[in-house]
């Protein structure tokens, strides 16, 4: 019985083996392989086998390190913004969402613009004689910053990127919130627990899980950031604004060098395992024995 | 691996659209929207009307965004689901090694002059027939520069205006007989931070963005001071006076605010709606700009008050960056005669008269222009200066070339923006350069 049972199990689990092996498993022996290869676009076909000289031109190239240091930078800040405002966004706004729903909706919709037309609606938006927002503060102050100039860029690219993806951390965190048992907070209330007392020991602990969560997902989708910063100013003045994402593409694309955009691709996915192993760890070291 | 997923996926769906592309005898990938597509539809119309059924052409088109990429990644993989396709200038060495050369037919000799068939040449060969032709025009506000000529206030500021900034005393001059000094000593002149009675806000609008087209804008400035690529020995010469005293004047105009603080982001469509808003008192732009800024719907507040002349001069000369677009063979082809057929054609008077009445801009011999002049009166001064002062750099067909555009972007943005200083920034070009471009 206890055989057949396996056996079943493995026959409905083939299909889907056999779909990720092929959907992703052959992707990956391909990428292992440009990454070590001579290849472009004129040899895509019969890549020239040269060893490890693509991780070493990549890991040799300050661009690739600047671009590193860019989503690096604009994956902490945007994910530490988006949650802080998330947090009291959800904790604030708690009582109206109980009483009208509906609202949630409402503030979703951000995050319903895919991330490439953001990009074109600003790009309208803060331009001097078409947008909005220079003409208003010409109006009002007489002046208004280079929103995309070398000084503000930056600056103006986490405020798009916050604005359009707090709504996805308020979402986690009202639902962690409201998740939150009304007795628990009965009990502290008759402890004499006031309403800071309560946040920072009842609430906040118990939402601690969803705000990690909330920002390691926040994190990756800002640092892979590609779309809504290319259309609005490419990969910036002197390669300011190139993200790792914008790195690779341009690395394929543009330059045409196929091994070095791999290369660099690998060594992402490398970044990535070793991060997620070691969160993982952390996390079952965290949860109690049984 | 996410971009070449998405590249394996694009193929998958390519081949599955090929099903259906297959039937027609010769299929022709054209460039997407606009005029050109508009005119090629025309062409392909006419043809078909009297092509044998074997010969009749059906055409294709992918969507802009990413378009060469895309191209060079079908022809890279020895696609069949096109026979012609489209060509660039500054591409053709990076497709070239998937092209078929063709030999052009009488006729094109009495369509197109000597220099637009060049557009469509690499190595020695010839590898389309020209479509299209792109340069440039200094377009500048007629009213305002006629009031410049005319006013004496004005002609007194001017002169004040470029010792103080251009460190000599100028005389306001028509534009056609603009140098790029005169130029600067406009833009400065219209530039309401310096000369607070100017009319517009900015004297010009440079597209500073990093992006390869923008170099072909600023190319023109660089030639007209003697700069170029390569000597003919082949060493890179970016480094000349002639491109530092190129890109001071752009640094220069930037840092003293005659063009939008956020020029650094700025190409085709920003400069136009500056320019169009009539706030920018000159532009230097691309020729196909002309009709939407001339249009009283589009663009009310200048249209009717533009003028246009080829760039300013230097001391090499007077320049402008030409490129074409053009179709060609693709070697993978299983329709090769067809394609020729197609082609032999397309490089007639006849099939060149309906793709520029359809809105095509095909630079054409002045025998040509001469019967659609009274339709398309643009026709006449691209063909003008395309044979007057067109010019492509040495090394501008190149297969890197398009990467050589890439990273003068890059660079000379980074100067611009103040991010790296000028001997960084071309220290930084010409040993790039010397990869791309070594033999």
């Amino acid at each position: 019985m206890e055989r057949q049972t396996i056996l079943q199990g493995r026959v409905l689990i083939t299909p889907l083996t056999a779909f990720l092996i092929a959907l992703l498993g052959f992707p990956l022996l391909l990428d292992l392989l440009y990454s070590v290869s001579q290849v472009g676009f004129e040899n895509i076909r019969a890549p020239e086998i040269s060893g490890l000289g693509n991780y070493a031109k990549a890991l040799a190239d300050p661009e690739f390190w600047a671009a590193a240091w860019f989503s690096l930078r604009f994956g902490l800040i945007v994910a530490s913004i988006q949650v802080v405002a998330g947090l009291v966004l959800a904790i604030f706004l708690a009582p109206l969402f109980a009483a009208r729903p509906w609202l949630i909706a409402f503030l979703m919709l951000p995050m319903m613009v895919a991330p490439a037309l953001v990009g074109l609606m600003y790009r309208l938006i803060l331009h001097e004689f078409v947008g909005v927002v220079p003409y208003y503060l010409l109006e009002w102050y007489g002046d208004f910053p280079a929103f995309l100039g070398r000084q503000w860029v930056f600056t103006t690219l986490v405020v798009i990127e916050t604005l359009q993806w707090t709504p996805f951390a308020l979402l986690i965190l009202h639902s962690a919130y409201a998740a939150i048992s009304p007795d628990v907070r009965e009990a502290a209330a008759l402890d004499g627990a006031t309403g800071l007392r309560q946040l920072v020991s009842i609430d906040l602990p118990l939402m601690l899980p969803a705000i990690g969560v909330t920002a390691f997902i926040r994190f990756i989708d800002s640092f892979r950031v590609f779309d809504n910063i290319y259309t609005l100013v490419g990969s910036g003045a002197g390669g300011s604004t190139t993200s790792m994402s914008i790195y690779i593409y341009q690395a394929f694309f543009k330059v045409g060098d196929i091994g070095l955009a791999v290369a660099a691709s690998m060594l992402l996915l490398a970044a990535s395992f070793v991060v997620l192993w070691t969160i993982n760890r952390l996390t079952a070291r965290r949860e109690p024995a049984p | 691996m996410t971009r070449l997923k998405t590249l394996l996926a694009g193929a998958a769906m390519l081949a599955a659209m090929g099903i259906s592309a297959a039937k027609a005898e010769v299929t022709v990938l054209g460039w997407p929207g606009g005029p050109e597509e508009a005119g090629l539809r025309k062409v392909a119309e006419a043809y078909n009307a009297k092509a044998s059924e074997a010969d009749k052409v059906k055409l294709i088109f992918f969507n802009r965004d990413g378009f060469f990429d895309k191209l060079a990644a079908d022809l890279a993989a020895g696609t069949t689901e096109f026979d012609v396709n489209l060509l660039a200038t500054y591409a053709l060495g990076r497709y070239a090694p998937f092209m078929e050369p063709i030999t052009l037919p009488a006729a094109a000799n009495e369509t197109f002059p000597e220099k637009v068939l060049a557009t469509m040449q690499y190595d020695g060969k010839q590898y389309g027939i020209p479509t299209d032709l792109s340069l440039h025009f200094m377009y500048y506000r007629s009213d305002l520069i006629e009031k410049l000529l005319t006013d004496a206030d004005w002609k007194t500021t001017y002169g004040e205006i470029s010792e103080k900034y251009l460190g000599k005393k100028l005389e306001p001059k028509g534009p056609d007989q603009w140098t790029w000094e005169d130029w600067m000593a406009t833009a400065l002149f219209f530039t309401k931070s310096i000369n607070k009675d100017s009319p517009t806000r900015y004297g010009s609008v440079l597209q500073m963005k990093n992006l390869l087209f923008n170099m072909m804008v600023w190319h023109s400035a660089a030639r007209a001071e003697g700069g170029d690529w390569m000597d003919a020995s082949g060493a890179i010469t970016v480094d000349s006076p002639a491109f530092r005293t190129a890109l001071e004047m752009y640094k220069t105009l930037f840092d003293d605010g005659a063009t939008p603080k956020d020029s650094t982001s700025y190409e085709y469509a920003e400069a136009n709606a500056a320019f169009g808003s009539g706030q920018a008192a000159t532009m230097l732009q691309w020729n196909a700009a002309f009709a939407d800024l001339d249009s009283k719907e589009k663009t009310p507040a200048v249209a009717g008050k533009i003028g246009t002349v080829a760039p300013p001069t230097g001391p090499a000369g007077r320049f402008t960056h030409i490129h074409g677009l053009g179709l060609g063979i693709n070697k993978a082809s299983t329709h090769k005669e067809g394609a020729v057929k197609f082609l032999d054609w397309l490089a007639t008077p006849e099939a060149m008269t309906i793709y520029a009445k359809a809105g095509g801009s095909p630079a054409l011999s002045d025998a040509v222009v001469a019967g659609i002049v009274a339709e398309r009166p643009d026709l006449k001064k691209l063909g003008e200066f395309a044979g007057a002062y067109g010019f492509v750099m040495n090394g501008g067909t190149a297969a890197k070339a398009l990467q050589v555009y890439e990273l003068q972007a890059k660079e000379f943005t980074a100067y611009w923006s103040g991010e790296k200083t000028l001997d960084e920034a071309l220290a930084a070009t010409k040993s790039g350069m010397a990869e791309l471009l070594k033999q």
